[in-house]
């Protein structure tokens, strides 16, 4: 490897962490843990399952928040989270937090164009073409599992009506628990389409959920 | 004188008697109503029975007029007996108020007596007849002077304030049959008022205005004063009547025929437009006193009562909120304003917006409601305080503030905002207090914040910079593979290489193994001009010799073989 090469490397990895601390301090695990706490002591599992799915997207290594989250939907007898928390696969991709395995994929990118680069030594050429790959793979991996939660909503009233037209003359279908998380898989005007765990769908109004990342 | 000379001449006489007795007509004479106001007609109706046609003399009394103004005939048969009854109808219109004494039409009638009251008499009592048309005298009606129409400005009151509405109607009456159009609106004269909301359709009843039919269009409006003073209003209307274009003393056609329809058949009637001017009325505007003027008067003058809401009475912070103050009563609802809440601390505050909606057709009376959005920024228990409306009554003649009372209202924290704190457990259910008990402990607030909950990996600002440093890395490495690989030949030698192994195919299919050698040749020397001698290009120029000087033809198979070989070299990517 070139000393040029080297100090590409160090000029992006310094780019790259100044943008990352650039960012303004917004949210945080441990508050949205709390206000979760809050929220279920407050009698109202909707919010509290929603501020732990938050904290779950920033901390999912964090068993606190898996523990509570469980035992609220639990308590309000609503579906568990569509994420599979429990099998190993999930657990292994979630042992490192998203900011911990962005810097392990920038780790993997970097050992992938260090084996580009040089074809002085092959043998380490090779290792670290295969270190890069294991370690994006891990980013993707996370990212995999993480994926549903990014695109899910919590039910924040009690009873909501799923119905199946977009409109509020729709006929309700069903009616959704409060706290229970289902997937978004479409946006019209005031209403989302909203698929249960147990696989249901309907079209509910947006003032009945909350997502998990904000956008309304 | 005997006794039967006696008798002989009484039942003489009282045959002669009998005989005159049938011969005069039975005459009557009545006169209704007995009593009327200056202006007013009253009718006399003369009956007579009997088949006399002698003609009936009008009596003549100083400062009254008759006019006969219809006949009418009867006959009856009774018993067999044919009896013919005439009556005669007669106008009597007073010239003066007084009491008029009409003498009996026949020697044996008894006198008619005829009062006459002037207009505004104030001990003029009721009658069936007159009731209508004293009240309109009253209310001040100034008829046309063909009594074909009328305007009139009713107020409720002559003492007002600058900027104070009044309700008002404007009466327009017209004479059925007298006036056949009416071209426009009521306008007001005078600069000083302004006539606001003007009911585009008037209210259309029938009346009856001194024994005539009158169709009533009443407008509805309010009226603004500008500036203090005394004035003298009155309104106007454009109208189109019919008038007679025959002289006076013919107008007796109008009582012959009796109906506007047949006068205007025989056309003694032709259009004329007019315009119709109410009596004058004066009013006093005085002006809004300066002592006791609240700092926040916006002008309004009536009388007002407020009242406040709010859209909820629990609201995370961030989420908005509407205060709404309702302002009802009767005023001027143009001037009725507002501020609200300008400044509250822990709430954002935003202008208000107001709506008006009358509950008459002028919007003298109604209820105007301002909304305003807030938004709290503090979680908590909050009260937001009363409102208060300034505002002068006309009626106690001062400035008067009322004030909604004080609102309070629970801020819970956003569900969105992290930094925002935990709500109060007062809230909790004995439901969720089983499951809070479960909870695991809350974390001590520490590390970093960040500022999307999407993995930094999926964010664009932080795959731009790994993408860019791949595509370097991909790009330097394509660059280098690039320049280890020969490059394709162009075109151009393409075709010259093409043209070569043509000729050397040439060559061998004729066997002329010295022709074949010289064109290889040639065509390595001129590649290895540039790039230098290889081994291929040694081996030709040795079989060259070799086919030269060992005196044996090469074969087939040995012109493909060295074929190839120029072929490769001088086109290398084919042999790569």
């Amino acid at each position: 490897m070139s000393g040029r090469t080297v100090a590409m490397m160090c000029l992006f990895l310094a780019a790259w962490s100044g943008a990352a601390r650039a960012a303004e301090p917004g949210y945080s695990a441990a508050a949205l843990y709390n206000l979760g706490n809050a929220y279920a002591r407050a009698g109202k599992p909707g919010l509290a399952v929603l501020n732990y799915e938050r904290a779950a997207l920033l901390a999912p290594e964090d068993p606190d928040i898996a523990a509570n989250l469980h035992y609220v939907q639990r308590s309000a007898h609503v579906a568990a989270d569509l994420r599979a928390a429990s099998n190993a696969w999930t657990r292994a991709m979630t042992r490192a937090s998203p900011v911990a395995m962005s810097w392990l994929g920038l780790a993997g990118i970097l050992l992938l164009g260090a084996a580009v680069a040089t074809t002085r030594y092959p043998w380490t050429s090779r290792g670290a073409a295969a270190a890069g790959i294991a370690l994006l793979g891990l980013m993707a991996g996370q990212c995999a599992v993480l994926w549903p939660a990014l695109h899910s909503a919590v039910v924040v009233t009690a009873g909501a009506p799923v119905r199946v037209s977009p409109v509020p003359m729709g006929d309700p279908v069903f009616t959704l628990p409060e706290a229970e998380v289902v997937a978004l898989a479409a946006e019209h005007d005031e209403f989302v389409l909203v698929r249960t765990a147990a696989g249901r769908t309907g079209w509910v109004s947006r003032s009945n959920v909350a997502p998990v990342i904000p956008r309304w | 004188m005997t006794p039967c000379f006696t008798r002989g001449c009484g039942l003489l006489a009282l045959a002669a008697w009998m005989s005159a007795a049938a011969a005069a007509p039975l005459v009557n004479a009545t006169l209704e109503p007995a009593r009327i106001t200056m202006g007013q007609s009253a009718e006399l109706t003369i009956t007579s029975s009997g088949s006399s046609n002698a003609p009936l003399a009008l009596p003549e009394v100083n400062g009254l007029d008759f006019r006969v103004v219809g006949q009418s005939h009867r006959v009856e048969i009774v018993g067999g007996a044919t009896l013919v009854s005439t009556a005669i109808m007669v106008r009597v219109t007073p010239r003066a108020a007084g009491i008029y004494t009409i003498p009996g039409i026949t020697p044996q009638s008894q006198p008619l007596v005829l009062r006459v009251d002037a207009e505004d008499a104030p001990d003029k009592p009721p009658g069936p007849g007159n009731v209508n048309s004293a009240a309109t005298r009253a209310e001040g009606i100034r008829m046309t002077p063909d009594g074909s129409a009328y305007v009139r400005l009713v107020l409720p009151k002559r003492e007002v304030f600058v900027g104070e509405s009044i309700p008002v109607e404007i009466e327009v009456g017209m004479r059925n049959g007298f006036v056949s159009s009416l071209n426009g609106l009521p306008t007001l004269s005078g600069a000083d008022f302004t006539l606001n909301n003007l009911s585009r359709q008037p209210e259309r009843t029938p009346k009856l205005v001194d024994g005539r039919e009158f169709t009533l269009l009443t407008w509805h409006s309010v009226l603004a004063p500008i500036k203090p003073g005394k004035f003298s209003l009155s309104v106007e209307s454009p109208l189109t009547v019919r008038v007679q274009t025959r002289p006076a003393r013919e107008s007796r056609l109008e009582d012959a025929l009796g109906d506007p329809f047949f006068q205007n058949y025989f056309g003694v009637t032709v259009s004329k437009e007019i315009t119709v001017t109410s009596p004058a009325t004066e009013l006093t505007v005085l002006p809004l006193p300066a002592a006791g003027r609240p700092a926040d008067f916006s002008g309004a003058v009536g009388s007002f009562q407020i009242a406040d809401d709010l859209s909820s009475s629990t609201a995370a912070v961030g989420d908005p909120l509407t205060l709404r103050l309702h302002v009802t009563g009767t005023g001027n609802f143009d001037r009725v304003d507002s501020a609200m809440l300008d400044h509250l601390d822990a709430w954002k505050t935003y202008p208000p917006k107001s709506s008006f909606k009358a509950s008459d057709p002028v919007g003298f009376r109604g209820e105007k409601i301002f909304e305003q959005p807030l938004i709290a920024a503090q979680s908590g228990p909050q009260t937001l305080p009363g409102l208060s409306f300034s505002y002068f009554d006309p009626a106690t003649r001062r400035y008067e503030v009322a004030r909604s009372a004080p609102l309070a209202v629970a801020i819970t924290p956003s569900a969105a905002d992290p930094s925002a704190g935990p709500p109060a457990a007062a809230g909790k259910t004995a439901g969720t207090a089983a499951a809070a008990d479960g909870l695991r402990p809350d974390h001590a607030l520490s590390g970093a914040a960040h500022r999307s909950l999407v993995p930094p990996y999926l964010q664009a600002r932080y795959i731009a910079a790994p993408a860019l440093f791949s595509l370097l890395i991909a790009g330097g490495w394509l660059g280098r593979r690039r320049s280890l690989m020969p490059r394709a030949p162009s075109r151009r030698t393409a075709k010259a290489a093409g043209r070569v192994l043509q000729r050397l195919e040439a060559a061998a299919q004729a066997a002329n193994a010295a022709e074949f050698f010289s064109i290889a040749r040639a065509a390595v020397l001129e590649v290895e001009g540039t790039e230098g001698a290889s081994e291929d290009t040694r081996e030709i120029f040795a079989l060259a010799d070799e086919a030269h000087y060992s005196g044996h033809p090469p074969t087939t198979t040995d012109y493909a073989r060295w074929t190839e070989v120029v072929r490769r070299r001088i086109l290398p990517e084919k042999g790569a």
